[in-house]
């Protein structure tokens, strides 16, 4: 646990924290102050503001925070004082992975509540708020495993990163369905729309592609994902330069 | 003395550059000077010994144990590195706390404190390391090592940035884990402070070892090199003519009012002199040997004299 709160409070500047808050609080700023707000039954263009607009934010809010874990601790010079400790790497692992996750809930929670708030604005009901959070949750720990070891394998992880999220998540998974299985935000929204149940076929047809909602493979999905990140990293720390 | 740190034939390249090369060397409890000019390697093998770079080849065992094998050692052995890098937002005491909790060693308030008194650091303990000084830094980075209680500590230029008081203190200080029978492996570039904290240096120069063991003995193996010494005495032209074709003594100069003595075979000369002052009946003052510091023994290995 000290670990996972000393790298925790590492990566949550003030600044860092202030200004991802900002940027993942745009959407349900301008869901809230939109058009919309007024006609207010366009359910597909509704989904597209709830979970497209925050999900983007969320995922670069998510980038930047969880690919500072260990970068940071790198490019700092700092990494000996948490390597070189009696710690076993599996430890040093799930605990960089857990900040990560932290951190990047600690924003994304408040981007969700401010979401909810905006939809209550305009609909005045409290549908959709759960599926909302699980949508958020799991996105978050997927790209999570991604990042971190992305952030201590790369020295341009940000650089990378943004490659990732706007190439492969956004373009390719778009043209290739085979990738779209792959695509996090995707499995994320296959999870929410599992619990969901009765979703709207146009919703599906937009977002998710070829990917089919449900909750059970798409968390089996996820802990595929979190297994081959934390993999990857314990890989890392064993087998190269801690430096 | 049983090996605490060993590194058996060791290399390290990155790239098409050799920073490390082929190095065998063996460090035991007590104060080892590791050597060399800058580029000479120390570092990185300062940082493969902390288990932070893989040998390309090689194998290095502290305590036994590979430390990249075996994150348990880490209980035991401690590194200052050399950069600067602190945790700027933390304050002294946060920063050495936080190092006896990952170690997970017992009572880390107390444990602090009694190393913030030993770096004299109590008075800025609760200061954020981010305004320290250079000196300060350093300061801090030994209490973070000391703090664990370790039997081997790596210490990567440690004096760097210290105020004279400071580097007296720091010295003393390491001259005693020394002598608590802890392995200490000090880095420098500054011979003088190497000296006064060990008689036993490990020499690199280009990635290579140059030399391993006591000042004397590696002067002593240098054959190749004359020894320099200042005689001083009542008559010098006389004793410098009477010094010529003495057995050993390769070289003759008068310096003002003294006499530079080369000799390939010191031994011999410690022999020859007294039987020639008594002879002549010159009074001998003083000898002096000018090339026993380790900043000679050092400027041979490096620059071949």
């Amino acid at each position: 646990m000290t670990l996972v709160r000393h790298l925790y409070s590492r990566v949550m500047k003030k600044g860092r924290f202030i200004g991802l808050l900002a940027l993942t609080l745009v959407p349900a700023l301008t869901l809230a102050f939109s058009p919309l707000s007024d006609s207010g039954t366009n359910m597909t263009t509704h989904y597209a503001s709830i979970l497209a607009g925050p999900g983007f934010t969320v995922a670069i809010a998510t980038l930047i925070l969880t690919a500072a874990v260990l970068r940071e601790e790198r490019d700092g010079g700092t990494l000996p004082y948490i390597y070189m400790r009696p710690i076993a790497r599996r430890s040093i692992a799930a605990s960089s992975i857990s900040a990560g996750i932290l951190a990047a809930l600690s924003v994304v929670v408040i981007a969700w509540i401010a979401t909810v708030v905006a939809t209550i604005s305009i609909d005045g009901r409290l549908s959709d708020t759960f599926g909302g959070l699980i949508f958020f949750t799991t996105t978050t720990i997927g790209y999570a495993a991604v990042f971190v070891p992305l952030g201590y394998l790369v020295s341009r992880s940000l650089l990378v990163g943004l490659g990732y999220l706007f190439v492969m998540e956004t373009i390719l998974a778009n043209a290739v369905s085979g990738l779209a299985q792959l695509s996090i935000w995707r499995i994320g929204l296959s999870i929410y729309l599992g619990f969901e149940g009765d979703v709207d076929e146009s919703v599906i047809e937009e977002f998710l592609g070829s990917v089919k909602p449900g909750a059970g493979g798409g968390l089996a999905k996820l802990a595929v994902v979190v297994a081959i990140g934390y993999s990857v990293l314990l890989w890392a720390l064993r087998k190269r330069d801690a430096l | 003395m049983t090996d605490t740190v060993s590194v058996s034939a060791v290399s390290k390249w990155f790239g098409l550059k050799v920073a490390v090369s082929e190095l065998t060397v063996v460090f035991r409890p007590g104060v080892t000077g590791l050597l060399g000019p800058n580029g000479a390697g120390k570092t990185t093998l300062m940082r493969m010994m902390a288990g932070l770079q893989v040998p390309s080849q090689g194998t290095v065992s502290i305590l036994g144990v590979d430390p990249r094998q075996d994150p348990g050692i880490y209980a035991k052995m401690a590194l200052v590195p050399e950069d600067e890098a602190v945790y700027e937002r933390l304050t002294a005491r946060q920063f050495i706390e936080l190092a006896a909790r990952l170690t997970r060693v017992d009572d880390p308030p107390g444990r602090a404190q009694r190393v913030l008194e030993t770096v004299d650091l109590v008075d800025s303990a609760e200061r954020r390391l981010g305004g320290f000084s250079k000196g300060m830094r350093q300061r801090a980075k030994v209490a973070a090592a000391l703090v664990t209680d370790p039997e081997i500590m790596l210490l990567d230029e440690p004096l760097n940035g210290a105020d004279p008081v400071q580097r007296a203190k720091l010295i003393k200080l390491f001259v005693q884990l020394g002598a608590e029978g802890r392995t200490v492996i000090v880095s420098s570039h500054v011979l003088a402070e190497v000296e006064r904290m060990s008689h036993r240096v490990v020499a690199m120069v280009d990635g290579r070892l140059a030399a391993v063991g006591d000042l004397e003995t590696i002067r002593a193996a240098m054959t190749d090199k004359p020894r320099l010494f200042y005689l001083e005495c009542a008559e010098p032209r006389r004793m410098a003519a009477a010094l010529i074709g003495t057995e050993g003594v390769v070289g003759v100069h008068l310096d003002g009012e003294r006499i530079r003595i080369e000799s390939s075979d010191a031994g011999n000369l410690a022999h020859s002199l007294p039987r020639i002052a008594v002879e002549e009946d010159i009074l001998v003052s003083r000898v002096e040997p000018v090339d026993e510091s380790l900043e000679s023994v050092f400027r041979y290995l490096v620059k071949g004299g």
